[in-house]
């Protein structure tokens, strides 16, 4: 019970003191406007060069439009407690760290759900698509499913911060790479091989195929092995955090470089 | 347009108007600078001492045109400092404390490089110019690393170099020697005497006492945004005439003794620093009545190191005045 | 001549501090190779394969209004935090001889992207760089940079007078790539765009760009570009001089 709540109000508490983007100018502009707006540029791009429909980018866009808040806030979760120099007070905490990083992803994951709900509300509206009502609850389950793992994602990249110093490159390039390696915005069959392969382990591509599978009709149970598959590639970012966390933090405390400003 | 004057301000003001929080934002007007009156002939070291937030960097905003102040005016070499910016901004160098203000992935030859052009020093002279001022502040031969390699003094001193660059009538420094160690700051003592030497007008703040009292031909002490006391440093000094100082290295003096020790008869100031565990409480009394006993027994049960009575000193005439605002 | 003076050494030291950074270098590189290889396979992907050197060209171009948008939008904001602000305001020069060096920086900075995906699109893809007119391509690419400087200027100055407008601006990089259609001109776009389009100077360096690669007139483009980037420029000088009074009046020039 007291896990729970480490992980519930202990996330809820780290989430305020250390997301940058909690004004409301910033959160409108970055994380609502931001997502849609990519929307339409791809929506429009693929109309004009014939690549696909509407509907693949609205969907894809939607799933990927939780990214931005998750791989950056799961990285602030963790860089941003060095940058305060508050790090050192976390780890000497005697509870279970993996619990409370984990505790940490939650309200990004929670925040990535509700920006990529808006984002598909915008999408549809501004484009005009129609989604049969039955597949809405699917579709949220999917955007949930990606949101997630795109915060574990984002958890790994912040562990990676307590190693190297220029985490924020790598977020950023995480998430440019998420969008040309999800098959969000290139249709899986046209990327080459390989980068379709790393596609498979990367969040939000099985999340957004299930929510296109969703919404054009096929049910539940055609797109749950989609969904599974993300839930277990968010899983799998979940624990290589886990050991990061760990590893770099053994490794930290061995060459005291815990606080390195 | 000539004046004898380098710095002149009359009724100087400044209100601050902040809003604070987002939703139901919280406006608060606070007044930095409550009125100040004064000038600085030309050649003049002069020095402008007083608590922190007593209102001296606002004062030299004002007069070095970063400030428009809300009433008063100012003028630098008799132009103004509101209207005539550009020519007062020609006459002024401005050097600040602490290690921001530089580009710190350039080296310290471009940053020079980059202002002398920006505070329109002739393209001929510039490359003799800044030489030459590398030199003057000991940095040369490694002019071509990298300022964020740079230690705090060494920062300190591309800071002086950069306000030289245009050669100023006119000098602000504020604080330029916050966290530079003794060494460096007595070079910096010697390199702004020899400023003032050569005609330059330096208006300085410090923390640091001895500095103002070897470098200052008069001082200001400003207190809660107003000029509490105008003199040289003699002058100043004179204003703890007639008292007496002593000093106590104490562990843990309670509240209630300090108060005490305040009301005591012939006591006039009570001054408590911090030195790590130790603290040391300074009383000043009239030079008539010694204290000396009274003092000690207030301060029975506190464990006491070191008791010492002395003549007063600048910094004491200091305290004196910025208590009495 | 001692303003262009200053405006070149200023430009030069701002491009050099930027070109240091290696968090901008690495953005200003390899996101704008992410964008070309997405470009490129959203071509392939499409109708228009054999456009791929557009591809690369439209994806440079992104970069450098990338670079341009977060750098000139956030330039005074930068210069404050590093406490420079102050110092360079300090200067007996009008603003805009200040600033104007810093948004001419972004946008030189910007074409390392354009370098990047050329040569990115030579090497991985084979893209064979026959301009059509390879001599106005340069013109051109000039052109972008100095028009996208002045522009930056606008944006300095417009970011920093209107508050909060630096949050809200974050995500103009993708309305503007679609708007001037950096990528491809975007014929499918809802049709009260195109007098927006029209008024953008980021739209008539991207025609310039992609007639001198793929034919056509690129001059009257150039022109265009230059002659809208100049009214920003007045604009924007006007703006600064009222941000100077207002930020000495309301003591903001300075961190704390």
């Amino acid at each position: 019970m007291t896990t729970l709540r480490l992980i519930g109000v202990g996330g809820l508490l780290a989430y305020r003191a250390l997301f940058n983007w909690t004004t409301p100018a910033m959160y409108v502009g970055t994380l609502l406007a931001g997502p849609t707006f990519q929307l339409l540029f791809f929506a429009y791009l693929g109309r004009q060069l014939g690549v696909a429909d509407d509907g693949f980018f609205i969907l894809g866009n939607a799933v990927l439009a939780a990214s931005s808040a998750c791989v950056f806030g799961g990285t602030m979760a963790v860089a941003n407690e060095r940058r305060y120099g508050t790090l050192g007070h976390v780890l000497l905490s005697p509870r279970s760290r993996t619990v409370i990083f984990w505790g940490r992803v939650l309200p990004y994951a929670g925040n990535g759900l509700l920006i990529a709900a808006f984002t598909l509300l915008m999408g549809t509206l501004m484009l005009g698509l129609r989604i049969p009502p039955a597949a809405l609850p699917g579709i949220a389950l999917a955007l949930a499913a990606g949101s997630l793992a795109c915060g574990f994602f984002g958890l790994t990249l912040g562990a990676l911060g307590l190693r190297f110093r220029d985490v924020w490159v790598v977020s950023n390039v995480s998430a440019a790479l998420l969008l040309l390696l999800t098959g969000v915005n290139v249709p899986r069959e046209n990327l080459p091989p390989w980068m379709a392969d790393i596609g498979q382990f990367l969040p939000i591509t099985h999340a957004a195929e299930a929510a296109r599978l969703l919404a054009a009709g096929h049910g539940l149970a055609s797109a749950a092995p989609a969904l599974g598959t993300e839930l277990l590639v968010g899983a799998g970012y979940a624990l290589l955090a886990a050991v990061l966390l760990r590893v770099f933090e053994a490794e930290s405390r061995r060459r005291a470089s815990l606080e390195t400003r | 347009m000539d004046s004898e004057y380098a710095i002149e301000a009359e009724g100087l003001r400044r209100v601050y108007r902040t809003r604070t929080g987002w939703i139901r934002p919280r406006r608060e007007t606070v007044e930095a600078v409550r009125g100040v009156d004064l000038t600085v002939r030309r050649g003049e070291l002069f020095g402008l001492l007083g608590p922190n937030g007593a209102g001296k960097t606002t004062t030299i905003k004002m007069l070095n045109t970063l400030l428009i102040p809300t009433a008063g005016t100012a003028r630098i070499r008799g132009f103004d400092v509101v209207r005539e910016t550009r020519e007062v901004r020609r006459r002024i160098g401005y050097v600040f404390g602490g290690d921001r203000g530089l580009y710190d992935r350039l080296s310290a030859l471009d940053n020079l490089r980059y202002f002398a052009e920006l505070y329109a020093v002739p393209a001929r002279e510039q490359r003799h110019r800044i030489a030459e001022l590398l030199e003057l502040v000991g940095l040369t031969g490694r002019e071509r690393e990298r300022v964020e390699g740079y230690s705090r003094g060494m920062r300190q001193r591309l800071h002086i170099a950069r306000g030289l660059l245009h050669r100023p009538e006119v000098l602000f420094l504020d604080e330029p020697s916050i966290g530079v160690d003794p060494v460096a700051a007595r070079e910096l003592r010697r390199t702004v005497a020899d400023l003032a030497a050569n005609g330059t007008t330096v208006l300085l703040t410090t923390h640091y006492m001895a500095e103002a009292d070897e470098l200052c031909d008069r001082i200001a002490v400003i207190a809660d945004g107003r000029i509490q006391a105008l003199g040289t440093p003699a002058q100043l000094r004179r204003r703890a005439d007639g008292r007496r100082v002593v000093e106590v290295e104490a562990y843990g003096v309670p509240a209630t003794a300090l108060t005490a020790l305040r009301d005591l008869p012939g006591v006039r100031e009570t001054a408590l620093e911090e030195r790590g565990a130790l603290q040391l409480l300074t009383v000043q009394s009239d030079a008539g009545v010694d204290v000396q006993g009274d003092v000690l027994r207030e301060l029975a049960g506190v464990r006491l190191g070191r008791v010492n009575s002395r003549e007063p000193t600048l910094e004491d005439a200091y305290v004196a005045i910025v208590n009495a605002a | 001549m001692s303003a262009v003076r200053t405006l070149g050494i200023g430009t030069l030291m701002h491009a050099k501090h930027l070109s240091r950074s290696s968090f901008e270098i690495a953005l200003a590189l390899i996101i704008p190779l992410v964008q070309a290889t997405l470009a490129v396979y959203l071509f392939r992907a499409g109708d228009e394969p054999h456009r791929l050197l557009e591809a690369a060209v439209g994806a440079g171009l992104m970069g450098v209004w990338s670079s341009v948008l977060f750098g000139s939008g956030g330039a005074i904001q930068n210069q404050r935090w590093q406490g420079t602000l102050e110092m360079i305001m300090l200067a007996p020069r009008r603003p805009v001889l200040v600033v104007l060096p810093i948004t001419a920086a972004t946008a030189l900075t910007g074409t390392y992207a354009l370098l990047a995906t050329l040569l990115w699109g030579r090497l991985i893809y084979g893209i064979r760089l026959d301009f059509a007119h390879p001599l106005r391509f340069l013109a051109a690419a000039l052109a972008c940079v100095a028009g996208l400087g002045m522009f930056g200027l606008l944006l300095a100055s417009t970011f920093v007078l209107i508050r909060n407008a630096n949050a809200l601006a974050n995500p103009l990089d993708y309305p503007i790539w679609l708007l001037s259609g950096m990528l491809v001109p975007i014929s499918v776009l809802p049709s009260w765009t195109a007098p927006i389009a029209a008024v953008l100077p980021t739209t008539w360096g991207a025609r310039a760009l992609r007639e001198a690669t793929s034919g056509g007139p690129v001059w009257p483009s150039i022109g265009i570009c230059l002659a809208i980037s100049t009214a920003c420029l007045i604009l924007g000088a006007f703006l600064l001089t009222s941000f100077e009074r207002r930020a000495r009046a309301a003591g903001t020039l300075a961190l704390s």
